[in-house]
């Protein structure tokens, strides 16, 4: 039998503790995880379901690990007895009307059982008590109210399928959504409107002009003041203008915050195609209006009672033209 | 005995790990020979077992990094890789490392110790060489395997903290809380207690093989080959059974 | 003192039966494995100091009769008695201790590769509980290898040494307990023939300087004609014929001039 070296034997020892160490530290670390080793007092409570809770689980207060299941037994045909190994120094902390509730540990995590605390003193748990429970919120029930969700959300996606095929199937929208027509339509019918109301303002500066000769007494004022027959029709007239201008004004702005609200011809179509129809036809209207009054000026002009203040006003008109010439021309020197 | 059956073999294995059973806790005790086997077969396989434990548990971490990357499940690696090197990789892969090693330097030493009537010798020398080569052997390896796994696991479970530091960190501490909070006794102690069984199985069949090669030296080469092969065979198929065993245990 | 000087001198001791003690008795002894049967009936006796040949053709079932004798093969039929003690009723106790006084020098020399040859030498002394101190075993081994010729090698492995050498340790290994028997398998197989020479002259010696008694397994008739003082031929696992080297040298039986002549 050969000498065998003692270092070898020290080398063996030291291999061989370093694996039990590693080993029972492992398996001391897992028991610590599972309260196998602190001291411990055992409480009980009694659930209808315990949702497939197994020996071992963790019980937790306030979700810290506070115990385990130690035993379950069913004592009816509806009451399923729990023991618990509460840690000792979990102890003050648990009072005796706390509740327990069996959970989850995350939605697909282990079953657990949750101590809740409820107002109101009283005493810490002391071993072989009974705790209250509360009927669990299972992932059954959980399930049952997804199940009804996921019907509703099956019929709200059918109306909504349907919704969009009549959508698809509608001609008229598309049609009306690619009519080149109607927006050019509209937009000449807004160029229309805005020569009138140029046309407008050009009126309305001569009727001011003529106001302004009148005020100022000169030329036919005193026609004027004498013929009140004359002045009561232009009265007339002038508020029937005044009117008119007004309507004007406002369907004007109208159409403007209209088409300010709506981002395009779309839009405006989409609100009232019969009203574009009726605002073409107002500016034909206003255009007709506005034609007939242009005529009935230059008639004004033709009369008598106006011809001299007309006058008057070319002349004035060709003096500033003389005037504004020479000027031109040293500029375009 | 390349004529027998498979189940022939079989038969003469078992009857020989019996002999075991029956010679093995009767005295004399072969204290010394015992413990020099276990430094022999425990100590002296460490280096090459660490490596192949070190290499797996860096392996299987940054394997499994980006898989579990994609589920944005990085955090369970700890748990993932504490779980598979425990419940399976270490003790397997520990387990047929040491049955190259091992099993096949029983089979070869002993095969050669049978050739040259070494084996006889020793019986005229007042020995009984089935306990004083057999049986060392067998509980050297018997009781020398469950350690070298755990310290492959041990070692495995530090290239995974390695591993996982290698891009991002973790604190030793967070990554042995993540590991211990994955496992439970069920995972660790059958795992454990698996090993002495393949630890068994690789002694019983490099000696068996050994003790009775024949046909000079060449049948020295056969016994050390087929030691390992069987030995790897055989570990599977206790694997095999292990599972199906603590899966009626209910521990899986 | 010349080994073949010894051999010169030494008178041929054919000690008839009954004159001296018997050591080793083989009656009528048959071993067969399956149906091949290797000794039929064979009987044999040893008597103190005696060398005894046991001669025949490879195969023949020489091995197979000493490893009867020394309890490594159960003999199919027969009774086979060594040292007074029937070897078939013993328990491991008793055969180890018979053992201990039974010195068996192996074909192959069956030296621990793992050892030392110093630790060759005491496994057998340390197994057989003979317990001794370490200045003894010391002088043991010394004296062992001194008796072999080889006292410089006790701290070299056996795989550092020549075949012969290691022939020379494994015979000092079964000297070192000082043995009453010394059972030789085949002594000279495999050696060259000077080294042969010298391991025959080396059981001459021993057997002059210890008083054993020997079976030696042989069929190298250069040993034979050396160191028997009886010759026993085996032929089918039968005793053919036996007698001193000179008698059967005589004979003119066919089988027997095969080896004689």
């Amino acid at each position: 039998m050969p000498e065998r070296p003692t270092g070898n034997y020290v080398k063996l020892g030291l291999f061989v503790v370093v694996g039990l160490v590693c080993l029972l530290g492992t398996l001391y670390l897992l028991g610590r995880q599972q309260n196998l080793f602190s001291r411990s007092l055992v409480v009980q409570a009694d659930f209808r379901n315990v949702s497939g809770l197994l020996t071992g689980n963790n019980v937790r207060l306030g979700g810290i690990t506070v115990g385990t299941v130690r035993q379950i037994k069913l004592l009816n045909d509806s009451t399923v007895r729990v023991f618990i190994n509460l840690n000792r120094d979990a102890q003050p902390f648990v009072r005796q009307n706390a509740v327990a509730a069996i959970g989850t540990d995350g939605l697909v995590g282990n079953t657990i059982i949750n101590l809740a605390a409820r107002p109101g003193p009283a005493p810490p748990v002391q071993p072989g008590d009974q705790l209250r429970t509360r009927r669990p919120v299972g992932i059954d029930d959980l399930l049952g109210t997804f199940d009804k969700s996921n019907k509703n959300l099956v019929g709200i996606t059918q109306d909504l399928r349907q919704i969009t095929g009549k959508l698809n199937g509608s001609n008229a929208l598309w049609e009306l959504l690619d009519d080149r027509a109607l927006a050019d339509n509209l937009r000449r019918s807004l160029r229309n409107a805005a020569t009138a109301s140029a046309r407008l303002s050009a009126a309305s500066q001569d009727v001011a002009g003529l106001t302004g000769g009148v005020r100022r007494g000169r030329g036919p004022l005193g026609y004027l003041l004498t013929d009140t027959a004359f002045a009561g029709q232009l009265g007339h007239v002038s508020r029937r203008l005044a009117g008119s201008s007004d309507t004007l004004n406002a369907l004007v702005s109208g159409l403007k915050t209209q088409l300010n609200i709506g981002a395009g011809p779309l839009h405006t179509i989409l609100t009232d195609t019969a009203a574009s129809r009726q605002l073409r036809q107002t500016m034909q209207h206003v255009e007709q209006g506005t034609a007939g009054f242009s005529r009935s000026m230059d008639a004004l002009q033709h009369t008598f009672l106006l011809r001299g203040y007309l006058r008057r006003q070319q002349k004035k008109q060709a003096r500033e033209k003389a005037a504004t010439a020479p000027v031109a021309r040293r500029n375009a020197d | 005995m390349p004529d027998e059956s498979l189940l022939a073999e079989t038969g003469a294995m078992t009857s020989f790990a019996g002999r075991f059973f029956r010679e093995g806790f009767r005295p004399r005790y072969e204290v010394a020979e015992l413990l020099h086997q276990c430094y022999v077969v425990g100590y002296q396989s460490l280096p090459m077992v660490g490596i192949t434990g070190f290499i797996m548990g860096m392996v299987l971490t940054l394997q499994s990094r980006p898989t579990m990357a994609q589920f944005g499940a990085e955090s369970w690696i700890p748990v993932m890789v504490g779980l598979t090197i425990i419940r399976e990789m270490g003790p397997i892969i520990t387990a047929l490392i040491f049955a190259g090693k091992i099993g096949s330097s029983i089979g070869a030493e002993l095969g050669s110790m049978r050739v040259t009537e070494q084996i006889d010798a020793m019986e005229v020398s007042g020995t009984n060489p089935f306990k004083y080569l057999v049986v060392t052997r067998v509980l050297a390896t018997t009781l020398m395997l469950p350690v070298l796994t755990v310290l492959a696991d041990a070692i495995g479970l530090y290239a995974s903290y390695l591993g996982l530091n290698m891009r991002g960190t973790t604190t030793l501490a967070l990554f042995a809380n993540n590991v211990l909070s994955g496992l439970s006794f069920g995972d660790v102690l059958p795992a454990f207690i698996k090993t002495y069984f393949f630890g068994f199985a690789i002694g019983v069949i490099g000696c068996y093989k050994g003790y009775f090669s024949d046909k000079g030296t060449e049948g020295v080469g056969q016994a050390a080959n087929s030691a390992v092969v069987v030995a790897s065979l055989v570990i599977f198929l206790l694997d095999l059974l292990a599972v199906q065993i603590t899966g009626l245990m209910g521990l899986n | 003192m010349q080994p073949d000087s010894i051999i010169q001198e030494m008178p041929r001791v054919a000690a008839p039966p009954g004159a001296s003690e018997t050591v080793l008795v083989v009656d009528h002894v048959s071993k067969s494995f399956g149906e091949n049967h290797v000794l039929r009936d064979f009987s044999l006796a040893l008597h103190r100091g005696e060398n005894v040949v046991v001669l025949g053709k490879s195969g023949s079932g020489k091995s197979v009769l000493i490893k009867c004798i020394i309890g490594l093969l159960a003999p199919n039929a027969g009774q086979i008695t060594v040292l007074g003690q029937d070897v078939a009723t013993l328990d491991h106790g008793a055969m180890d201790r018979l053992r201990a006084k039974v010195g068996f020098l192996f074909q192959s020399n069956a030296l621990y590769d793992s050892m030392t040859v110093r630790d060759n030498l005491l496994f057998p002394l340390r197994r057989h509980w003979l317990d001794h101190g370490p200045a003894e075993e010391d002088a043991l081994v010394r004296q062992a290898l001194a008796d072999v010729g080889l006292e410089h090698t006790a701290d070299m492995m056996p795989a550092e040494l020549s075949g012969g050498m290691r022939k020379r340790i494994a015979l000092a290994r079964t000297l070192i307990l000082r043995p009453d028997i010394i059972l030789y398998d085949e002594p000279t197989t495999g050696l060259d023939p000077v080294t042969a020479r010298e391991i025959d002259h080396l059981i001459r010696e021993v057997q002059q300087k210890y008083r054993t008694s020997a079976l030696i397994i042989s069929h190298d008739m250069s040993c034979v004609r050396l160191v028997a003082d009886r010759v026993v031929l085996l032929v089918d696992g039968r005793c053919y014929a036996k007698g001193t080297y000179e008698e059967l040298a005589n004979k003119l039986d066919p089988k027997v001039r095969e080896f004689f002549a």
